[in-house]
This record gives C-alpha cells, structure tokens and sequence, in this order.
C-alpha cells in the first residue's frame, strides 16, 4: 500500500497542468444541439493537435497508451483545470475506438480510428430496443444477409445525441434461431442511410432539449463488411471492451464533485447567514456526510485503479459504480435544499437545478442500480442466481 | 499509488488470523462463556508476541518498526473477531509512551499491562487538570486507562478516577463503568496541538469498524447462501440479495477510506485530519448499518442471543461512540479545508 507517485510521474503531472491550464476552453460549453457538437470536436481537435489525444488508447493506433498510474494523474489535473467532459465523443474514445481496435478489421481501423481521435466524428451507441433494456440480450432489431449487404429492420431507443451523431455502433439480430446471447453482430451503421429515421426525444432536463432519439431502421442496407468481429459474435464483441478505461476516468468525476460540495458548502453559509452556524443545521449535517462519501468515493476509485493495475477485480468496480451514483445524486438534491424557494426557477445559466434534474439518469443509464446490485450480489458475493 | 496490500502485509494479515481463529474465534462470546465482560486480556500476551501492539513503534523502542498502513490492516483483524475494545489502549499507550517511559512501555508493547478505556460523556478537558465525566470500558481490573479526544490523548490509573460506578452495559460483553475526572494529573498525555495521536485512535476505530462491517456482511452473505425458503436459496431473491450487495458497498467504501487515511498518516501528507475523520464518519455508519441488516437478513434468529449479529451490533454502537461520535465528526469536517 502507498500514495507515492515517481519522479517520472509528477514531471509528467507538471506537464499535463501547465498545457491543460493554458489551453481549457473559457467558454461555457452549450448543453445540446449543434453547438454542443461543434464545442466538443473542437476541445478533442485541440487535445489532438497538441498530442494530448487518446490518453488510454495504444500507441499503435495513434494514442499516447499511457500506464493506468498516467491515466489517472492526466484525469486528476483535467477534472482540476475543470476540463470539458467528452460529451459527445464519449461514445468514440470509450466504447467503439476500443471496440474497433480489439474486434476490427484493419480497414476499420485505418478508417475510423484517427478520423475519431482528430476530433472529425461523433458516434451513437444503437443498443437499446422499446423492449430490451435491462435485458440488452432480448433485443429484436433483424439484420438478414442479402449478398454482400446486411438488411436492417427495427428500432432502437434512448441514444443519446443520435441526431448529432455521424457514425453508430449497433447490435442487431442477425440469427433468430440460437440462444439470446447467441445470433447477435455488431455492426457500424452509418447514420446518414436511406431507410434510417429519428425520432427526437426531449428530456426531463428543460423544455426543447432533445437528448435522445429513437431510431427506426425500414430495410437500412448496410455493407456486410461494416460488421466488427464474426457474423453472430457481436454479443461478446460488445462486452470485450465495456470496461476499457479500467475506472481511472472516474476520478474526474470524483474531483469535480468535491469541488461542487465545496461550493453547496459556501452557498449554504451564505443562505443560513449569521443566525444560523452551519454545523447546528441538518444542511451541514448533510454536507458533511457528504464530503466524507465524496472522500470515500474518491478512494474506491483508486482502489479500482490498484486492482486493475495488478490483473485481478473486474466485478469488484460496480462497487465504486453504485457508490459513486448515489453519493453525487444525494449531491445534486443537497444543492436544491441548498438553494431553497430559488430551487424552482431554473434559469439558462444555472447549473444546479439543471444538473439535479440531469442526475436521475446517474442511476438508469449503462446498468441500473438494481442491476448494478445483481452483479455484486452475484459475481461479488457469490449468491445464486 | 497502490491501495493493495504488498505480499508482506498480507503475511501479516495472514499469521494474524491464523492467531484469532485459533484463540479468539467469535464463538468464544457465546455461552457457556460468562454473558457480561470478557477474558480477551488473557489473549494479549501472545498478539504482543507476534508484535501487534508495538506494530507501529521503531524497531529501537521494542517494535516492529512499521506504519499506520499495517495497523489498521490489523485492528481490521482484530474488528472481525471482536476484541475487547481495551486494545486501543496498548497500541495508543505504546505510541503515547514511546515519548516518555520505556519501562511502561514494554509492558504495553507485550501485552502485559493492564489497560482498559474511557469515553467522555459530554464536554471534557484532558490537561494538566484533567475534568470531566466519562464512560469506563473494560476498566475493572485495569491498573491503566487510556482516553483520547480532540483536547489530546492522555493515560491514567484507574485510581485517578472518582466516583467508579458499575452500569450495566448495552454491549454486555464489555464491562462498564461511569466515573469522573476531579482535577486529576495525568500520568502521561499529549496536548491540544498534538493530535497525531488523536488522529490514529479515529483510524484503528474505523479500521476495527471496518472488521465488523465485513464479518457481517459475510455472516448475511454465508446465511443467505444456505437458508431456503419457498423452496430456493434466499440469496437468490433480489430483495435480500440487494441488501448484501448494498453491506459489500458500504465496505468497500469504509476499507478504501480507512486504507487512504492510513496512508495519509503512514506517508506524512496533508488532510490528516480531514481523512480521519471521513473514514470515521463513513466506517462506523458502515458498520451500524450492515450489522443491522445482518439481523435483518437472519430473520427471527438473527433476533436471538443464541446468534451472534447482535454482538457486533452492540460492538458497533460502542466503536460509533468512542473518541468522536457521529455528529462530532460531522462538525468537525465541517471546519476544515478540504485538501488536495
């Protein structure tokens, strides 16, 4: 056990501060829309231009593979320079870049890889169906083989920034007659296809902001050699690279977070005022508990690193997940105590009540917590299924 | 950065257990084992052998010359198997008189000495005129007592004490007792300005509160495994396999809390007192939780004092009190700056 970095590391942390202290857009980031898109390409442009690109990637395929210790100080001084997220190229570093590199062929690669870290293109994830959600594995959207094009038909639902996005990975059924797992193929569909329509979904957030869209494939031809992997394998293509980043990335969250707390902390002192010390107040009794879970949070986070690091853990992660889910929702509702009667206007310009209404997908999304709590009480403990 | 044990601490770890579950397994407490107090200072001499109490004493001064890393790794240990909670006052004794008496000492790096604990009830001031009114733990036959607070860490004789009244105990297999401090003079203590001491007994009671939040998410885990109803497994209803994957959570975030802070003090970095006191906040609500969903998951038997999760639920009440409760903790997080 220790919390020493080597002389390597804080050299290379002074690096990573100096350039991301210079260079972190000023600008407020938009929160939807082309704006959004256009704020993000070119925050990921920047980080490529200067050689920050694709910090977890291998250096074969034009990232900087850096060790996981690397990883987490680059994420440390990103969420400290308070960096934007990834946003919209989420889905391209984390999840199809990875899954490209592991599963593709070498013309994906040669194709997608760069124009993903160069900051040219945004990519959707197409798994999701109206009845497969928590059992992904259900999913029904067809893809027959017709000569050398795959045929699709279906729908698929609750893909985020799907009307911004230009490429998307998609998991359709391409054999009816195997096992659920079985029969599925992961496929890139371009979102530009004759016989694709969205349907824009708008979310709890505020009114007119479309987040999701519902996709409705009508005989979608897309080329047999867009598929990733083996025809019918796409279930385990999917899973190959669902924990690339390996938890270091979370750190980012956990930072800012403590930094929020720190700032309900100032807020509250400010709307108790001087009648009231905040250590006497339920407020402060909550604040504290959170900047202990904050704290805690924190640790796990490492806690995964360190485990990752050494090849042993992998289920043990939905521990920090779950954790981590709830403490930064216990946050967001805090801060709307916090704010009191204000707490109902929701002005453009105000991140609390936005980000409290935005929390309640933290629990939904990429696992629910009831699944979350199956996967512990199963892979973790050991209990019967 | 590693939060991992090296191969030497889990050796350490390993002979630990090896000690416990040959001399101090949990069943020890059940009857016919008397139902009020306990005989684990018996056990002392021989953890002293293996070098437990002076674990985090320099080789020079009769220890073994590690770190605040191994002794929650330790107390973890020692949380898991229910150790009188006396123990404290060995290893915070010993790190106490390492300053001033080296004869005193090695009877408390040995296990010799006879120690048991105090716990202020209400406003206390521990100086050179030490008053206050305080709670006695396993203090019966101790020659010294040990209390720590913010106001400083500090050893008496239990003749120092006034009015030494028997109170019978919630946690019954630790005797209690209420007394008060009139004016009385330390034998040994460490001032306000010195709270490294202070800091290290959060630490091994969060590190003792993180032994019983794993032992009964393992007792709630092991029992759902087995126990059947409506023909399958209980463990594999969601209901209850939810509350145990929701003790593993609450472990997880105690162990990782406690393991950062240690390394906190082991390494000399910033935040001391700031990680202390999280892990103290996060260990203890861990370990009062998940004993009382351990009960819960028992069902009627967990109910009974022919079991054993109501053991460590009283033993976590006990460990949430000591030495900064809930809501000091609370407070005191509160007025300090979050570190880097």
């Amino acid at each position: 056990m220790n919390l020493h970095f080597s002389a390597e590391d804080i050299a290379f942390r002074a690096q990573a501060r100096d350039w991301l202290h210079e260079h972190v857009p000023r600008e407020r980031r938009p929160h939807a829309g082309p704006a959004a898109r256009a704020y993000d390409l070119a925050w990921q442009a920047l980080q490529h231009d200067a050689g920050w690109a694709g910090i977890s990637w291998p250096k074969e395929y034009g990232g900087l593979g850096l060790s996981l210790t690397r990883q987490l100080i680059w994420h440390e001084e990103y969420a400290r320079a308070n960096a934007p997220d990834h946003h919209l190229c989420f889905v391209a570093l984390n999840h199809a870049g990875p899954t490209i590199m592991a599963n593709g062929s070498e013309a994906h690669k040669q194709y997608h890889l760069p124009r993903i870290l160069k900051g040219e293109v945004i990519w959707c994830q197409g798994f999701s169906e109206p009845n497969a959600g928590s059992d992904l594995a259900s999913l029904r959207t067809r893809a027959r083989v017709d000569g050398d094009q795959l045929v699709v038909s279906g729908s698929k639902i609750w893909t985020s920034h799907g009307h911004l996005s230009d490429w998307q990975e998609l998991l359709v059924r391409t054999d009816a007659s195997t096992p659920k797992h079985k029969g599925i193929s992961w496929v890139i569909c371009d979102m530009k296809s004759a016989g694709l329509t969205l349907r824009p979904i708008e979310i709890m957030t505020s009114p007119n902001q479309t987040h999701f869209v519902q996709c409705f494939y009508d005989d979608v031809r897309i080329p047999l050699t867009n598929v990733v992997g083996a025809l019918n394998d796409g279930w385990n293509v999917a899973m190959s690279t669902l924990a690339f980043e390996r938890g270091s990335a979370q750190i980012r969250d956990q930072i800012r977070y403590a930094y929020l707390v720190e700032e309900m902390i100032a807020k509250a002192v400010e709307r108790l005022g001087n009648d009231c010390p905040l250590s006497r107040d339920e407020i402060g009794a909550r604040l504290a508990d959170l900047r202990a879970d904050m704290a805690a949070a924190r640790a796990m986070t490492y806690m995964v690193v360190s485990r990752a690091d050494a090849g042993i853990g992998g289920s043990e992660a939905s521990l920090m997940r779950a954790m981590v889910g709830e403490t930064q929702q216990r946050a967001r509702r805090l801060a709307l105590d916090i704010l009191g009667p204000y707490a109902l206007e929701n002005p453009e310009k105000d991140d609390w009540v936005y980000f409290y209404l935005r929390s309640f997908s933290i629990t939904i999304a990429a696992g629910t917590a009831q699944i979350q709590r199956n996967i512990i009480g199963e892979r973790v403990l050991g209990l019967p299924r | 950065m590693n939060l991992l044990p090296t191969a030497e601490q889990r050796e350490i770890v390993e002979s630990l257990r090896s000690f416990l579950g040959a001399h101090a397994p949990v069943s020890r407490l059940r009857p016919p084992a008397p139902q009020t107090g306990n005989s684990d200072h018996r056990l002392f001499g021989g953890l002293g052998d293996l070098g437990i109490w002076g674990c985090g004493l320099p080789e020079a001064a009769g220890g073994v010359g590690l770190s605040a890393a191994e002794e929650s790794l330790i107390y973890r240990e020692l949380g898991r198997n229910l150790l009188s909670p006396a123990i404290f006052a060995l290893t915070l004794g010993a790190h106490l008189l390492l300053q001033f008496d080296e004869k005193l000492l090695s009877s408390f790096v040995d296990g010799s000495a006879r120690v048991g604990i105090a716990n202020p009830r209400g406003r206390i001031s521990l100086a050179a005129q030490s008053n206050g009114d305080v709670h006695m733990f396993d203090c019966a036959e101790a020659e010294w007592v040990l209390i720590s607070d913010e106001s400083g860490t500090a050893l008496f004789r239990r003749d120092d004490f006034a009015d030494i009244q028997p109170v019978r105990s919630m946690d019954n297999l630790v005797t209690l007792h209420r007394a008060r401090l009139l004016d009385a003079r330390p034998w040994f203590w460490t001032a306000a300005r010195d709270r490294l001491l202070h800091e290290r007994a959060l630490l091994l009671l969060s590190a003792f509160a993180v032994g019983i939040a794993e032992a009964t998410r393992d007792m709630a885990v092991e029992y759902a495994k087995i126990r059947e109803q409506f023909g399958r497994p209980i463990g594999s209803f969601q209901a209850i396999k939810h509350i145990c994957a929701d003790m593993a959570i609450r472990c997880e975030a105690a162990l990782c809390q406690t393991a950062f802070a240690s390394l906190v003090l082991a390494e000399g970095h910033d935040g001391l007192a700031f990680h202390a006191t999280s892990s103290k906040l996060v260990a203890a609500a861990s370990a009062v939780k998940n004993a009382s969903q351990n009960i819960q998951v028992h069902g009627a038997i967990g109910f009974t004092a022919e079991a054993d999760p109501h053991l460590f639920l009283k033993r976590a009440h006990l460990i949430e009190q000591l030495w900064s409760d809930s809501r000091r903790c609370r407070e005191r997080l509160l007025s300090l700056d979050l570190p880097e």
